[in-house]
């Protein structure tokens, strides 16, 4: 019951969206709210956001530097806590979760690309590809294996298994910290300016790649871009300014 | 995750190196400090073979004194021999147990077998009543041997081991080096382990002598067994008879359980010395190794945040520090091991085995428990760090 309510107020943004009214939201945010305290300052990186993400959608958002696109990413992806406000996923509010519980819901319905990769230097491109299939339960060595190399090869880096992030290329580099998402098969993708450090024609490729995610698989995408073109190509388009949503 | 566990440690072997050897020397000094002091502790473990209590020694000097020092001597042993409250008087070498000197030598023979180092008494009749030696073959000396060709010997089970092997010690003929003398066992006892709580159980030989013999003269001291609670005024008496009985002889009294508790002190001030300094050194391992924990988890912050965010609960987190470092000290212990079991291969020290097991269980034991200690604080705190706050670290 609840469910409904929540999503009646956040309907002019839903209506805004191009999806039918009748797919499920996958993640709700109400009134989120993100204050960084340090000793000096007091930072309002969030300021009372509402956003319903649907099922399926391909969301990108815009902003300038420093308005927490960042900081909205991982608080959707259950990486941070919001200072105030709801989160819910599928429906259920994210405060219930335990520790336990929400590593397993970023384990294997969320998959993350970084600003910066986040690549481990100390692994190979092959044992970073599989380490989300190493915190999941049920996926044994050979099956986590065949994963890695699928995905390796979806974003053309079949040839490259063997190397360490050192040996790589930044371009290279965000492509491995993308098919390390793909290798979990998550329902959402949260990609953080995946594009940011690469060509355009390298991220036009990286774009094709997730669009044929989000149009074949259903995955659900959110997108953070500096890139206008890109952010065109997607569903929906949100544009934050100092912590709020303007658009 | 054991081989993914692997794969990182394999991957970091540089880093992992360092911290392996500083774990293996560790490993080695314990062992050492642990070989030490399990041995100790096993040789404490061991029978004495004699019974120090209600002993009191008695140190005569004739000094200017010339006139048949010998005489004089036969005399006092019978006259304190005779005291109520006295059971049984010995006439010895200075050797005796918790003393300051000792006499050792390894010019036995027998067939062709050498003699191990072995430490020789001079003894007589008496000692026996005296110091409660435990005969296990044959017997002690007594009135038969007056009459022996060779000089009557008494051995330990040390001594007729290392000698005899599985034949029986008794009547068997020693001789010197230069086969000019020669010594005929007539008894066996357990074990004589004279020198102080901690002495090893080394091979012993008692030689026979008698004040009724003519020649061989030269020991001044006498062992005294009392009645079991004599105090002072037992002691005032003896020494008086002394005085009565010598002439103005100088004598100084000390009871064997003094004796052996002022060796006892000189012997553990090294100990606790060394220990103080195995303590200290096993304190800058720990804090070594706690600090190069706490670094490389503070280095490792990205790839904490990394891990959460790919589903790593923060329990998981500190599962994976935690393994690391046993992976790591297993690896350290095992080369310390392979080091360590070198001493007994190579009988370094002659140690008897179950004491270099024990010492490498002991420090097999301390270093895990050691890297368990300094690696729980930083693994747990690299549990509780936030991973949004980590991913931003690059
Ligand atoms: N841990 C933190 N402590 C204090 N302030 C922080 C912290 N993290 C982020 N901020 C502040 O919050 C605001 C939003 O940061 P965020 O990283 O979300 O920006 P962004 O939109 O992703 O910027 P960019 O496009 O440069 O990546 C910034 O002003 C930043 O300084
Ligand atoms: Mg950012």
């Amino acid at each position: 019951m609840e469910n409904i309510l929540a999503q009646s107020a956040v309907r002019p943004q839903a209506t805004a969206a191009t999806l039918a009214a009748t797919a499920q939201p996958v993640i709700q945010l109400r009134d989120i709210e993100k204050v960084y305290q340090t000793k000096t300052i007091e930072t309002v990186a969030l300021n009372r956001v509402n956003l319903t993400i649907h099922k399926g959608e391909f969301v990108s958002i815009m902003g300038p530097s420093g308005c927490g696109k960042s900081t909205l990413l991982s608080i959707i992806g259950l990486l941070d806590e919001p200072t105030s406000g709801v989160i819910e996923l599928d429906g259920r509010p994210v405060q219930s979760y335990s520790d336990k519980e929400l590593a397993a819901l970023r384990n294997q319905k969320i998959g993350f690309v970084f600003q910066s990769y986040h690549l481990i230097n100390d692994l190979s491109v092959l044992d970073n590809v599989e380490l989300p299939l190493l915190y999941r339960s049920g996926v044994g060595g050979r099956e986590r294996r065949e994963r890695a190399y699928a995905a390796l090869d979806k974003v053309g880096l079949s040839a490259r298994t063997n190397h360490f992030p050192s040996q790589l290329s930044g371009g290279q580099r965000q492509r491995v910290a993308i098919a390390r998402a793909l290798a979990g098969n998550p329902e959402i993708i949260l990609a953080d300016e995946p594009t940011g450090n690469l060509d355009s024609v390298m991220g036009e490729e990286i774009m094709d790649l997730l669009l044929g995610l989000n149009r074949q698989e259903g995955t659900t995408i959110v997108m953070v871009t500096h890139d206008e073109q890109q952010a065109h190509k997607t569903q929906r388009l949100i544009r934050f300014f100092d912590g709020s949503q303007v658009q | 995750m054991i081989r993914h566990l692997f794969t990182l440690i394999w991957n970091r072997k540089r880093a992992n190196f360092l911290l392996m050897a500083e774990i293996l020397l560790s490993f080695f000094v314990l062992f050492v400090v642990s070989l030490l002091l399990v041995n100790n502790y096993h040789n404490y473990r061991q029978p004495k073979g004699f019974a120090p209590d209600n002993v009191w020694e008695f140190n005569v000097d004739p000094g200017q004194d010339t006139v048949d020092r010998k005489g004089t001597l036969r005399r006092l042993v019978q006259e304190l021999q005779a005291t109520p409250g006295v059971a049984a008087v010995t006439w010895t070498s200075s050797n005796t147990p918790y003393s300051f000197s000792n006499m050792n030598t390894d010019q036995y023979r027998y067939k062709d077998q050498k003699a191990p180092l072995t430490e020789v008494y001079d003894a007589d009749d008496e000692m026996v009543r005296v110091l409660g030696q435990k005969v296990v073959a044959g017997r002690w000396f007594d009135r038969r041997d007056d009459a022996a060709t060779h000089t009557p010997v008494v051995v330990n089970q040390k001594f007729a081991e290392a000698m005899f092997g599985q034949e029986s010690a008794v009547g068997k003929v020693l001789t010197d080096d230069k086969r000019t003398r020669q010594w005929q066992v007539v008894g066996v006892i357990e074990a004589y382990r004279s020198g102080n709580d901690f002495a090893a159980n080394e091979a012993a030989l008692f030689e026979r002598h008698v004040l009724q013999d003519t020649a061989q003269y030269g020991n001044n001291t006498l062992l005294v067994r009392v009645q079991p609670g004599s105090g002072a005024v037992l002691e005032q008496q003896l020494v008086r008879k002394i005085k009565a009985v010598t002439k103005g002889w100088d004598a100084n009294v000390n009871t064997l359980a003094e004796n052996r508790q002022d060796k006892l002190r000189i012997m553990l001030t090294p100990l606790v010395a060394l220990g103080l300094v195995g303590g200290f050194l096993i304190l800058n391992v720990a804090l070594g190794l706690f600090g190069v924990l706490w670094y490389n988890i503070s280095q490792r912050k990205a790839e904490i945040g990394l891990r959460r965010a790919l589903g790593a609960t923060g329990r998981g987190i500190s599962r994976q520090f935690l393994g690391e470092m046993l992976v790591v000290t297993t690896l350290g212990v095992t080369g310390g091991l392979l080091l360590a079991v070198q001493f007994p291969l190579l009988g370094v020290f002659g140690l008897p085995p179950q004491v270099y097991a024990l010492a490498m269980s002991l420090a097999t034991l301390l270093i895990f428990a050691l890297t368990a200690i300094c690696a729980l604080q930083p693994s747990r705190t690299a549990a509780g760090i936030h991973p949004a706050v980590a991913l931003r670290e690059e």
